[in-house]
């Protein structure tokens, strides 16, 4: 599908071609031919006469045509906007890492693509499910609360800390949540056997908790219910620990402020473990409140000029597209298989993250 | 059914109603089809009309330079547009998408006012002044 040429050149070579597009590969690939030609002192041939300002020395270039690039874009962002949705997780640790990994994109201009993938995702994953009320929107508007002022507040605290460090400590929260929730199940009547079993495990809930730990969500009418459609039932649930939710939110935001990452990862778990919200509940309605925490943190990518409207155009649409079947396949998708995937992404970004800590 | 709270839980309270759900879900799927009109709109225009602004794109520059060639303010946008540009006209689809979640927050605040709700009409409206205090301060430290 790629016209791949590779031009490895300490001169470098214009893509003013019409129509084509240029990216700067770290790295040369060089035929054996042409690598023994090198060794003879010979200098390899450039195939374009054509001459380029942006590649620094001794990369080496692929070229693509405009659609081809958008229709890879395109495809790999449905992928993404379906898991996003699905999961509440925004779909960015799909989208940054191919972006600077295979397209060798600047990482600025790829966290700007992802925070446009962010915002696509969650209205297009949110829309319908927010009538349908599997999205809390109570729960999502008073949690935005924390979440927000934690992304303003992380984004001013910015430098302040060690990025490496922070990647690290993110990943390493990342990975305790995601074996927290592979132990406990504390939703696990949420997959809506019953109405009995579900009563049975909200009282045990209340009780284990006590009735303290309700008392800010009744006061705020947090509870709810919603159709589980795999289940065919009503699944009615109850919120708990109001409070230590909002810290987690606030931290969830702290992280994506600072690190310029949506934290629809550490969202989830946050309803799912500690306010005992189920599961489906729990990404749904993190899937609303990335798009608000994205919107506050977009302004400031566009101003400064990193969203690429080339890059970002077609993974909007993308998103747009996948996100919206993200949310088809979410009201029917079964709790627990959802719980399985979204551990296998957390346990994904988990590794991802420290690996950006430590390399 | 959906609106229904738990049985056998004296202690719970509807939770929010239908129509403001409603209004959220229509905001948010009217935003979603308005900017994919206009990104579309935007990259077929980028494609037609001006190939070569699309050919020499900035990614290349992004490597060197700080700030990259795209529209990043109304300005350049407003005057893209006026030139037909396809990258002006996206950048505007992206603004569009970015601006749903929050238009989807004041409804919701509108809604609940409405209802009386004012707990819930001040929560939102906290949460949209804490947005907008982060637009405005991203936009002048940017």
């Amino acid at each position: 599908m790629f016209d791949r040429r590779w031009h490895c050149a300490d001169q470098v070579c214009a893509s003013g071609e019409i129509g084509t597009i240029l990216w700067c590969q770290a790295g040369c690939r060089v035929s054996p031919r042409r690598r023994r030609a090198d060794s003879r002192g010979a200098r390899p041939e450039l195939v374009p006469s054509r001459r380029l300002s942006g590649c620094p020395n001794n990369y080496s270039m692929w070229f693509v045509s405009i659609v081809e690039l958008s229709l890879v874009l395109f495809g790999i962002s449905i992928l993404a906007g379906v898991l996003g949705s699905l999961l509440g997780v925004g779909g960015g640790f799909v989208i940054v890492p191919v972006l600077t990994l295979v397209f060798h994109l600047d990482v600025r201009l790829a966290i700007g693509t992802s925070i446009v993938a962010v915002a696509a995702t969650s209205c297009a994953g949110a829309a319908r499910n927010v009538t349908e009320s599997i999205t809390n929107l109570r729960v999502a508007t008073f949690l935005a609360l924390a979440t927000t002022l934690g992304a303003v507040t992380g984004a001013l605290l910015v430098g302040v800390f060690d990025a490496r460090f922070l990647f690290a400590l993110f990943g390493v929260v990342l990975a305790a949540s995601g074996v927290q929730m592979i132990r406990k199940h504390p939703t696990s009547a949420g997959k809506g056997a019953s109405p009995a079993m579900e009563t049975a495990s909200v009282s045990t809930g209340a009780a284990v908790g006590g009735v303290r730990n309700r008392a800010i969500a009744d006061r705020l009418a947090l509870h709810s219910a919603y159709y589980d459609e795999a289940e065919g039932l009503d699944v009615p649930y109850v919120v708990v620990h109001t409070r230590l939710g909002l810290a987690l939110m606030y931290l969830a935001g702290i992280f994506s402020g600072l690190l310029g990452i949506g934290s629809g990862v550490l969202k989830v778990p946050a309803m799912d473990l500690a306010m005992h919200i189920p599961m489906k509940v729990s990404t749904a309605t993190s899937n609303l409140l990335i798009g608000l925490t994205a919107a506050a943190s977009a302004v400031v990518y566009f101003a400064r000029g990193d969203i690429d409207p080339l890059i970002a155009g077609p993974v909007a649409i993308g998103m747009l597209f996948g996100a919206t079947q993200g949310s088809k396949l979410l009201r029917g998708m079964r709790s627990a298989r959802l719980r399985v995937l979204f551990v296998i992404v957390l346990g994904v970004v988990a590794v991802q993250m420290i690996w950006k800590g430590i390399g | 059914m959906i609106d229904m709270p738990a049985r056998g839980h004296g202690a719970l309270t509807p939770p929010s109603p239908r129509g403001v759900r409603a209004a959220v879900g229509r905001v948010l799927h009217a935003g979603v089809l308005v900017s994919a009109a206009i990104l579309l709109t935007g990259y077929l225009v980028g494609l037609v009309d001006q190939p070569a602004a699309f050919g020499s794109h900035a990614v290349e520059q992004a490597h060197l330079a700080a700030k990259a060639g795209f529209p990043h303010s109304l300005a350049a946008i407003w005057d893209g547009i006026g030139g037909g540009s396809g990258e002006a006209i996206i950048i505007v689809g992206v603004l569009v998408l970015i601006v749903t979640p929050v238009a989807g927050l004041v409804t919701s605040a509108v809604a609940f006012a409405r209802r009386r709700d004012w707990l819930f009409t001040a929560i939102s409206a906290a949460v949209l002044s804490v947005i907008l205090g982060s637009f405005l301060l991203g936009w002048l430290t940017a």
